[in-house]
């Protein structure tokens, strides 16, 4: 056993940092100079795709290098990129997509000329995914599809060019078959997008609703009635990488911070033993998980399958997470009320009510908890039906 | 980075499973509980031929020179036994502070006896009005002539009952609480002047209540230096923490399981139990849980092994997570087994209990806390 990194992933750690260091927006810059970051990215040979594999332009990062990447661009809070395009619909069309729809739709995905939404859950088919009921039928001359039904929660689907979706074109046999993964454009006469303001008074999902769409068969990816097997892939891909650690190790730093400029007369908050055993509590559960991301890690560098461990990563990562934005709305006091960009309170208050109410979505989308438990209780615990 | 274990590790790890599972059945362990010594002289005879008394000991003392990393494999095993020899006191706690502060003449006596299985020891660190304080020490040693008088009473000193030395925590200079002044004695545990109260504890083990009154001891088996034991103390409490959470890691596993199993058995409303929604959950939870505890485990003993600065910190975090998860593990397992979790026929109750005294040892997870958070 030996904690350390080899020599080896020590020297691309040690590039890693350099390049953040040298590339790196700060401050307004963050906003204005993103796309020099991605482009940077790309120079240096595929890290703005850093996934992919190399045939398709990534970096063919060993999984290790791959956890390296992602912990030091975590810590430096570097851009964030939109994850529908890069990190959930790219895998899908390299490995059921035709060479034409390759050609087509990756390098949009890739300079992020293009954004995607998903069109997965509906109003009946939220933890039960499989109950989705937008229809989609084939022509009778077989060359379109016309698509029918109603989308829901779908993130940034008001500033998506276009949309991935699943669709039902049979409804035979089990629900999990007859279901038909799609690509639309957005600008469709077909889709209208309406709003859902969520608690924390934030626009980013909305109703995307389908009337008669329709979408050309070369839109369809893969075989018909194979879409869940695809999509499921996907979805795996997409808790994966919801645990958000180092995004923690930060926000609990920071909450720490704020912590320190609350006076309470006797001393500041951080002197509050039932405040600090709260930050303690986070801290250990985070180093815990840190380490157990990183037994699956070896585990998968090994050559062997994520281990068991790996299953607990969404569920605990989010919950520590919410716990986190509790702190801040604790910290806030009474400017926790004040609604909206009010100019009013300390710097840190602002925000802290929203993000606490916004991040109570980490543990329900991407497979709400209690279906993670039931996906763990049945693929590691051998519970039962 | 390399999560691992060695060939070495592997053998160990294989050869007290195999152990276990032939010697250590629950009826077994109760058989062995009930005698007099509370624990099996055979056993730990055959603990030595095996070599796991020279486990953590450096070759040149006669020791097979492994690390805490190869402890935590061995713990983590007994754990899932609930083994009861006197491996804590005598290997890891009084074999730690002589293999790493003693004496030639200290090791060659006590390191050699370990090894070999004669000499068992045991460490009178605790005392009553101090509760999770160790360098709050009302015991003391003066000096007379060329001998220490020791006077004071020790509390819940491990295996004292069958310990032919122990090693005493005194003060010879300063206040009650200070960190300096304190020194380690190895004493004979037939010395005039000793007084025990022995007595069993919750967990299967035993323990005693010493009192000293005018011991006589000689300088020579002052271990360290004179007023320097409060880091003898730290690095001894620093690998029993080690050993005990690998020891929790394990038992925590042997609960999570039996409870999954138990569910499956056991009919309730025509249905086994682990049909309903509630108590999957809860056992997700508890394999979460271990699952973490295990993690940190891990870490804070390579962190040790590699003499890390962060490693003290750590295990404090570790100490806490350990008491929090085997609670939650422990009551869970009883609560989920129904009456059956209430009975001693059943070895559920017998983990439960040992968790619940690990969490008791050395600091409980609200002192770790604060520890953390300092």
């Amino acid at each position: 056993m030996d904690i350390e990194f080899s020599k080896e992933d020590l020297t691309f750690q040690k590039d890693v940092r350099r390049f953040i260091n040298d590339n790196l927006p700060t401050g307004m810059e963050m906003w204005t100079k993103r796309s020099e970051w991605f482009e940077a990215l790309r120079d240096k040979g595929g890290w703005d795709v850093h996934k992919w594999p190399v045939e398709f332009g990534g970096p063919g990062f060993t999984p290790t290098q791959r956890y390296i990447f992602d912990m030091e661009m975590g810590r430096n809070s570097t851009p964030p990129q939109l994850p529908f395009g890069v990190g959930m619909l790219a895998p899908i069309l390299m490995n059921y997509g035709t060479k034409e729809q390759q050609e087509r739709f990756l390098p949009g995905i890739r300079d992020g000329s293009v954004n995607w939404c998903q069109g997965y859950s509906e109003p009946g088919a939220g933890s039960d995914l499989a109950n989705l009921r937008t229809r989609a039928v084939l022509s009778d001359d077989g060359s379109h599809y016309l698509v029918n039904g109603q989308k829901t929660w779908t993130t940034l689907a008001h500033i998506a060019h276009w949309i991935f979706c699943l669709t039902r074109t049979s409804s035979a046999g089990r629900k999990q078959e007859g279901i038909t993964f799609l690509l639309m454009p957005m600008d469709d006469p077909g889709i209208e997008v309406k709003p859902i303001i969520t608690l924390g008074g934030s626009h980013s999902v909305n109703e995307v609703y389908l009337t008669d769409v329709k979408v050309p068969v070369e839109n369809r990816v893969g075989e018909e009635g194979k879409g869940w097997t695809y999509a499921k892939g996907l979805l795996i891909h997409e808790r994966t990488g919801l645990a958000g650690i180092q995004n923690s190790v930060l926000a609990l730093e920071k909450a720490k911070e704020n912590a320190r400029a609350v006076n309470t007369g006797n001393g500041t908050l951080m002197d509050d033993s039932a405040f600090k055993n709260k930050i303690g509590a986070l801290e250990a559960e985070l180093l815990a998980l840190e380490f157990t991301e990183l037994r699956s890690l070896a585990s998968v560098s090994a050559g062997a399958n994520p281990g068991p461990e790996s299953s607990i990563m969404k569920l605990k990562g989010t919950e520590i997470q919410q716990r986190i934005s509790a702190l801040n709305l604790e910290s806030a006091g009474i400017y926790a009320a004040p609604w909206g960009t009010q100019s009013v309170g300390p710097n840190f208050s602002k925000g802290a009510t929203s993000g606490y109410l916004g991040g109570r979505a980490t543990t329900i989308f991407g497979g709400a908890s209690e279906v993670q438990k039931d996906v763990i209780a049945k693929n590691v615990l051998d519970l039962g039906s | 980075m390399d999560l691992s274990f060695s060939e070495e590790q592997l053998l160990l790890r294989d050869s007290v499973e195999k152990f276990i599972s032939d010697k250590y059945s629950i009826s077994e362990r109760n058989k062995i509980t009930a005698t007099e010594d509370g624990f099996s002289a055979k056993n730990w005879q055959q603990f030595a031929d095996l070599g796991w008394l020279a486990l953590p000991f450096d070759e040149e003392d006669g020791g097979i020179g492994g690390s805490p990393v190869d402890t935590m494999v061995l713990m983590e095993e007994f754990g899932k036994g609930l083994v009861v020899e006197p491996y804590l006191a005598t290997v890891v706690m009084v074999g730690t502070a002589i293999a790493e502060y003693g004496s030639g003449a200290q090791k060659a006596e006590i390191i050699s006896g370990i090894v070999d299985g004669g000499l068992i020891a045991s460490f009178a660190y605790a005392e009553q009005q101090a509760q999770y304080d160790l360098n709050n020490i009302a015991t003391t040693a003066k000096k007379d002539g060329d001998i220490y008088l020791l006077n004071g009473t020790k509390s819940v000193v491990l295996n004292a009952q069958s310990a032919d030395k122990i090693l005493v925590s005194t003060r010879t200079s300063g206040n009650q609480c200070d960190s300096d002044g304190i020194t380690l004695f190895l004493v004979n545990a037939t010395a005039e002047g000793i007084t025990r109260q022995d007595y069993p504890t919750v967990d299967g083990l035993r323990a005693s209540e010493i009192e000293f009154k005018d011991v006589k001891i000689p300088a020579d088996n002052i271990v360290g230096q004179l007023n320097k034991g409060a880091a003898i103390i730290d690095k001894v409490v620093t690998r029993a923490i080690l050993a005990i959470a690998a020891e929790a890691v394990g038992a925590m596993e042997v609960l999570y399981k039996d409870t999954v199993e138990y569910t499956k058995q056991r009919e309730q409303f025509d249905h086994p139990l682990s049909d309903f929604q509630v108590l999957k959950h809860r056992m997700t939870e508890m394999f979460m849980e271990h699952s973490l505890a295990k993690s940190l485990c891990m870490k804070a003993t390579m962190l040790e092994s590699q003499g890390s600065i962060e490693a003290k910190r750590t295990i404090h975090a570790l100490k806490y997570l350990i008491g929090k998860s085997g609670k939650f593990i422990g009551e869970n397992a009883v609560q989920l087994h129904g009456g059956m979790g209430m009975t001693e026929e059943l070895r559920v109750a017998h983990y439960f209990k040992r968790l619940m005294i690990i969490d008791s040892q050395l600091g409980n997870s609200d002192y770790h806390l604060s520890q953390f958070t300092k």
